[in-house]
């Protein structure tokens, strides 16, 4: 791999915490003493930031494609009216 | 249930419409005697399956022993902090993520660019950071040889997004200028 990517691996594995404990003590002095090491971390913080804000939009789309489904196709009718009767106001 | 069974779409809607079937029931029961609507009770729901997944994605090895009243258990704390504490329209989103607090990032602008620009490598990403699939099921998944392959593409993949994330980066001069 080249340089620039071997240094997100680095970055990588000490936030999945598969950097033995010596070399993590060590980056973290690194990010101390580097200003542009210091830069790419706090990025790289938020470009993981961005994936998981993503992927829970990706996953609640999903979510809510099941919902659809249940509440509007004729094969769940049964589960549609079970669930329409509670909210029935008397 | 292994988290590694729900690698694609299909697999993923079977789960969710069958915890839908065997949980939504008796949460909808509960949110109606507190006086809730339908609408209230499928927004927390849609959180609940949001939060269940990430568990089991992040902790594969443990075993909910009654995933129903699990479901239970988190929709009624949804239900209770959204609903009672007076935060009624605060969605889920991203309350515990971290973004590095002294820049304001454009996140909207910069999803919206990902969405467009660099689907496949937000969906690799995904599949390594959030579904937590291991580096095979991804390999295979996204059609690369193997393992290297796939690793290499993840590194290339978040030196883009970085590289994005970086440029759209709004320092806080940004705003007050």
């Amino acid at each position: 791999m080249r340089t620039s990517l071997n240094k997100i691996k680095t970055i990588d594995d000490y936030f999945l915490r598969r950097m033995p404990h010596g070399d993590a003590l060590l980056f973290e002095a690194n990010t101390l003493l580097n200003n542009y090491l210091a830069d790419d971390v706090k990025h790289q913080l938020n470009t993981y930031a961005i994936i998981s804000q993503y992927s829970r939009q990706k996953i609640k789309e999903e979510i809510i494609a099941v919902q659809k489904t249940l509440f509007t196709a004729p094969q769940h009718r049964g589960f549609i009216h079970r669930i329409t009767n509670l909210f029935k106001k008397y | 249930m292994n988290s590694n069974k729900l690698s694609t779409v299909e697999l993923r809607e079977a789960f969710f419409l069958a915890l839908y079937k065997k949980a939504f029931p008796n949460f909808a029961r509960y949110v109606a005697r507190m006086d809730g609507s339908l609408e209230e009770a499928q927004d927390i729901f849609q959180d609940t399956l949001v939060i269940y997944y990430e568990k089991l994605a992040s902790a594969q090895n443990e075993i909910v022993v009654n995933e129903q009243a699990y479901l239970l258990g988190i929709a009624k704390n949804l239900w209770l902090q959204r609903y009672k504490a007076g935060s009624k329209n605060q969605p889920l989103n991203d309350l515990d993520i971290e973004v590095v607090p002294d820049e304001q990032i454009a996140t909207s602008k910069i999803l919206y660019y990902l969405e467009t620009a660099g689907k496949k490598c937000m969906e690799l990403l995904r599949a390594y950071y959030y579904d937590c699939l291991p580096v095979n099921d991804v390999a295979t998944l996204f059609g690369y040889s193997g393992t290297h392959s796939a690793t290499v593409a993840k590194y290339k993949c978040l030196e883009k997004v970085r590289e994005t994330v970086k440029q759209n980066t709004l320092k806080y001069a940004d705003f007050i200028e």
